[in-house]
């Protein structure tokens, strides 16, 4: 049923584009229908609750909870939506509004679901979609509320970071993400540290929602929205979350010390600012903001009291506000709409002749300053009781009541302020009604506010079933309009007439108030801060903004080393090595490896380098071999020598020598190397060999043979058991040769550099020097064959497979080109990038084959003459051509002499035209 | 240990040639540093058990853990195709295989005002130093 509710909101809003362009603007109307609509049915519904599957695997539900709090401000929500939509039906210029309406009616679902939502991820998610709303909607005005929307987010969303967290602390804390779960744990009363971080956290969240000190700056800000999405904001949407909010934890923090000195803190300073900030304002709809700001910090405070009764005045104050100040927004925008001002310095040389408009704000107002009977004068009556009644130290009380006090003789002050401008002045042009249907809906408002004063007592449902679930304890409130003479009637009384002495001399306090302005502002703050959070993040950046990868290397080494240093200071006790991780034997690989690395740091021309790299890499086989890797010593041994091949085949387009770096340079080189090194070596002596076989590798073990048919688990683990792993690696090889290519073929290659050689030298004919070669890879050409053939073939069973079988064709195919006396004779002719995509193609065909067995690359079996074969060797097959063609590609793009260039050595080479067809073979 | 050693040895050879301004040295660190990594690799499946893992087998004999061999495997010939690819662009494009770094945000040298509606502006280089070391490939 809740969900249902949601839905139709949600349908609203999608149905609104479809409006928009069938009404035009009196879209509004019919918009505004389905959200009263779900409201009454809301309020019939009563208390309920519905989950539906969301995040099943994460515990994360959509679930809805009706309870009173949750009915109190989806009304709000709802029926306020409703209003400001009808209103909008006016207030809007002829023609669609499709985006206004679509974020409006996004707006109120976002916000249904934010006090509907029993799942604390669903809550924060509503709550981000308000924030978005509320964006979209400020920065839909204008170029000129561009930077004012931008703000708003920063705000509000640093809010939304900070519910994030305390929604992941919740979650870890107690282990679930329903709400109401949440409430009752036991981690409120203990104090802990998870709680005081939840309890900052939660704060700061609802104060950036709600425009709380030190983050009220964003809510006069965002006036530049127009009216109707002013009044949403300030009266029922985005400000209220963060009250909402206060109010969905007050059962579980009222009373405690932090919560209590926190919200009272911020409240009442914000109560103070924003009432002081509003009397200075000539503009009604900024004066109307700065008050939503006090208003907001007296209920913030009213929270923070946390007594039955406070809470009780919070939420019956919650449903003053949002009626006032829904009103007064709209009025205000009627005014504007009508006289094209809103400042009083302008309306007071005008003759404005509008009663109802006029009439319908001084009530409203009424009700704000908290005159009788109106029902802002219920809920302030019940707020200064509850504040004379704070427990504790009764200085806090005094306080308390003292500034709550002073913020409503200023209340009262601009509230008549507003009064005595929107009367506009004796003279100047006349200025008549507008339109009934503009006017009509904050005249309701303003009305309900009236009414609610007179007979209160309805209201004792709602207000009491929402300060019970603020409460979290049964609550029986009677609202009423007389109390008798009392304490908080004699404050009023009090408040009344200082605030009047405020209203008969405000030219004098105005000229007062003018000279002293506030020494800085707090948008001013907002930017700077903004800038330098910019300014911060740049100089961060700073340190690796840069093309030189040098600078990035050192930073990111400089970083682990760090993490290395500091796990070898904090390392719980470690286990006990395993077995024997020394041998005698390993210390001969240990110095060749040794040796060649010191070597390829020490070597100054390129080819010195290469060799001794390579040298490394061929003690990495053996080492492979150490480890009992076969297939991963062979696959090593062969891509060693490929890349040597490689190496040789770029090194003529490189210089000879090595730059000699100054010695300032070098030191710091190696010190970070040297850091580097000792951290891998902690690491690896500390994370690995202290357990035993894994399970993964226990199972291939003892289950693979019988499974795949084969006896070489490592290949059956990369065909059979990880395929899918092995596909991917395949597709990444396809890439690189590909890449390689495009590479070659887009760009120019560095000159070859000339060589020079004497003439009479036996070097100078490649014929005769390539003879061995050549003689010995007419020999091996064979065998070659054979041997790559039969690796592929039997590599189910030993050492051999795919990689290997193609490695081995790739070194036979270098022997051959080593050995061509010409580049042309060197030249593949073979389509190699075709030989990269049928390897992938054939690939896919094997593992689409296994489709028939169930799912992706599952390896079929299949009995020929006696022979068990599986197609896991047709995508070994795959393997092979892919692994071919990229060693081919390399070979035949690096090898031979760009179409643009001359031969280095055979002169009488032409360049043949046809070349390029070749190579795009 | 002798593996942990031998890793600790690659990896300093491989930072250190990483850390020079020719594209080929900073290839040939790549190359070591995969090394390094296939060997770290190895080790996360115990290096005292060292038997082959060919046919079937009880859990407690002396062989290998054959998982980390595959991957490794593969990691081999992946590495080998990207350090041809890093070879290619040390011989096409720029210049030179060295590095002439150029400071893209050094310092914050903006301010708010120059950020219209307070959103980031472009890092615009400053002092775009060339000092080229020396010169490689074509002049």
């Amino acid at each position: 049923m809740l969900l249902t509710c949601v839905l139709i909101v949600l349908g609203t809003c999608a149905l609104s584009p479809v409006l928009s362009r069938l009404l035009g603007r009196n879209a509004g109307w019919a918009l505004a229908l389905p959200l009263l609509g779900v409201a009454a049915a809301l309020a019939v519904i009563g208390t309920s609750e519905q989950h539906v599957s969301w995040m099943p695997t994460l515990g994360i539900g959509f679930t809805l909870q009706l309870d009173g709090l949750s009915l109190l401000f989806s009304l709000l929500v709802l029926v306020i939506g409703a209003g400001v939509l009808a209103y909008s039906a006016r207030y809007l210029g002829a023609g669609r509004h499709t985006g206004f309406y679509a974020l409006m009616t996004a707006f109120a679902a976002a916000m249904l679901v934010l006090v509907l939502a029993d799942d604390v991820v669903l809550l924060f998610v509503a709550w981000e979609m308000t924030t978005l709303c509320s964006f979209l909607l400020i920065g839909r005005t204008g170029s000129h509320a561009r930077a004012s929307a931008v703000r708003t987010l920063l705000v509000t969303a640093m809010g939304g970071l900070a519910l994030l967290s305390a929604v992941a602390v919740m979650v870890v804390t107690t282990g679930t993400t329903r709400l109401s779960v949440i409430l009752e744990h036991g981690m409120w009363g203990e104090g802990g540290a998870a709680t005081v971080a939840v309890t900052i956290l939660l704060a700061v969240a609802a104060f950036t929602k709600s425009a709380q000190f030190p983050f009220q700056a964003w809510l006069p800000d965002s006036m530049v929205a127009i009216t109707p999405v002013s009044a949403y904001l300030h009266a029922a949407a985005m400000v209220k979350a963060g009250i909402y909010l206060l109010l969905r934890f007050s059962p579980a923090l009222a009373g405690d010390t932090l919560w209590m000195s926190l919200l009272v803190t911020a409240g009442l300073i914000t109560a103070l600012l924003g009432a002081v900030s509003a009397l200075k304002r000539t503009d009604l709809k900024e004066l109307l903001a700065y008050s939503t700001i006090s208003q907001l910090g007296l209920l913030v405070t009213m929270i923070g009291v946390g007594t039955e009764a406070s809470l009780t005045a919070a939420t019956a104050h919650t449903l003053a506000h949002a009626l006032f100040k829904a009103a007064l927004f709209m009025l205000v925008g009627v005014i504007d709409h009508r006289t094209g001002t809103r400042d009083v310095r302008t309306l007071a040389k005008l003759r404005v002749r509008m009663p109802a408009t006029v009439t319908a704000l001084a009530v409203a107002a009424l009700s704000m300053a908290g005159l009788p009977p109106m029902l802002g004068f219920v809920s302030k009556e019940g707020m200064l009781a509850a504040f004379l009644e704070v427990p504790g130290p009764l200085w806090v009380s005094v306080v308390v009541t003292a500034a709550a006090a002073v913020a409503s003789v200023f209340t009262f002050a601009y509230a008549f302020r507003m009064i005595i401008g929107a009367r506009g002045g004796k003279e100047g042009p006349v200025v008549t009604e507008d339109n009934p249907f503009l006017w009509i809906v904050p005249a309701l408002a303003a009305a309900a506010g009236l009414v609610l004063g007179l007979v209160p007592f309805i209201l004792d449902g709602l207000v009491s079933g929402a300060a019970t679930a603020a409460a979290g304890a049964g609550i029986d409130a009677h609202l009423a309009l007389w109390h008798g003479i009392n304490l908080p009637l004699t404050i009023s009384l009090a408040v009344f007439a200082i605030g009047t002495v405020l209203v008969v001399a405000r030219m004098p306090i105005d000229q007062y108030l003018k000279d002293r302005a506030f020494p800085f502002s707090a948008l001013g703050v907002v930017d700077a801060i903004q800038a330098r959070t910019i300014a911060i993040g740049g100089r961060i950046g700073a340190v690796t903004g840069t093309t030189s990868p040098r600078r990035h290397l050192a930073m990111a080494v400089l970083g682990v080393s760090t993490i290395a240093a500091v796990g070898v200071v904090v390392a719980p006790e470690l286990p006990p090595i395993l077995g024997e991780s020394f041998r005698a034997i390993d210390l001969v690989l240990l110095l060749m490896v040794g040796t060649a690395a010191v070597a390829a740091m020490r070597a100054n021309t390129r080819v010195a380098a290469i060799v001794v790299v390579s040298v490394v890499g061929f003690s990495m086989t053996l080492w492979f071999f150490l480890l009992g890797a076969a297939d991963v010593a062979l696959t090593q041994l062969l891509v060693e020598i490929l890349t040597v091949v490689v190496m040789v085949l770029l090194l003529r387009r490189l210089p000879l020598d090595f730059s000699t770096p100054t010695r300032r340079r070098k030191v710091p080189a190696f010190a970070i190397a040297i850091a580097a090194g000792l951290s891998a070596t902690v690491g690896v002596w500390a994370l690995t060999g202290r357990r035993e076989l894994s399970e993964a590798g226990e199972f291939y073990l003892t289950e693979g043979p019988d499974r795949t048919g084969g006896a070489n688990i490592v290949n059956t683990i990369l065909v059979d058991f990880r395929a899918m792993d092995t596909f991917g690696e395949l597709a990444v090889l396809g890439i690189a040769g590909i890449s390689i290519a495009v590479l070659v073929r887009s760009r120019l290659l560095a000159p070859a550099r000339r060589v020079h050689i004497d003439a009479s030298s036996p070097l100078q004919d490649p014929i005769e020097n390539a003879v061995f070669t050549r003689t010995l890879a007419r020999a091996l050409r064979p065998a070659v064959i054979i041997a790559s053939v039969l690796l592929l073939l039997r590599g189910h069973q030993e050492p051999g497979g795919g990689f290997i079988s193609a490695l081995v064709a790739g070194a036979g195919i270098a022997l051959l080109y080593l050995a061509a006396p010409t580049d042309r004779e060197a030249r593949i002719r073979w389509p190699y990038i075709a030989f990269i995509g049928s390897g992938i193609l054939i690939a896919v065909g094997a593992g689409l084959l296994g489709y028939l067995e169930g799912s992706f690359l599952t390896p079929l079996k299949v009995d020929v003459f006696g022979y068990s074969l599986t197609t896991a060797l047709v995508f070994d097959v795959g393997v092979y051509m892919g692994v071919l063609g990229v060693i081919v590609t390399a070979l035949n793009l690096l090898g031979l002499p760009r179409p643009h260039e001359k031969p280095v050595i055979d002169e009488e080479i032409l360049v043949d035209p046809s070349h390029r067809e070749e190579v795009s073979t | 240990m002798s593996v942990a050693i031998t890793v600790g040895i690659l990896v300093t050879a491989a930072v250190y040639l990483m850390l020079k301004p020719e594209m080929l040295r900073i290839v040939l660190g790549f190359v070591m540093l995969s090394h390094a990594a296939n060997l770290l690799l190895m080790a996360s499946g115990g290096v005292s058990r060292r038997e082959e893992p060919f046919g079937t087998h009880e859990a407690a004999s002396e062989v290998a853990d054959p998982l980390p061999q595959a991957f490794v495997l593969t990691a081999i010939v992946i590495a080998f195709s990207i350090t041809i690819f890093m070879l290619v662009l040390a011989v096409t494009g720029r210049d030179e295989d060295d590095d002439t770094s150029t400071p893209v945000a050094e310092g914050a040298d903006y301010d708010a005002d120059h950020l219209p509606g307070g959103l980031p502006g472009p890092w615009t280089p400053r002092r775009p130093r060339s000092r080229k070391s020396k010169q490689e490939g074509p002049s």
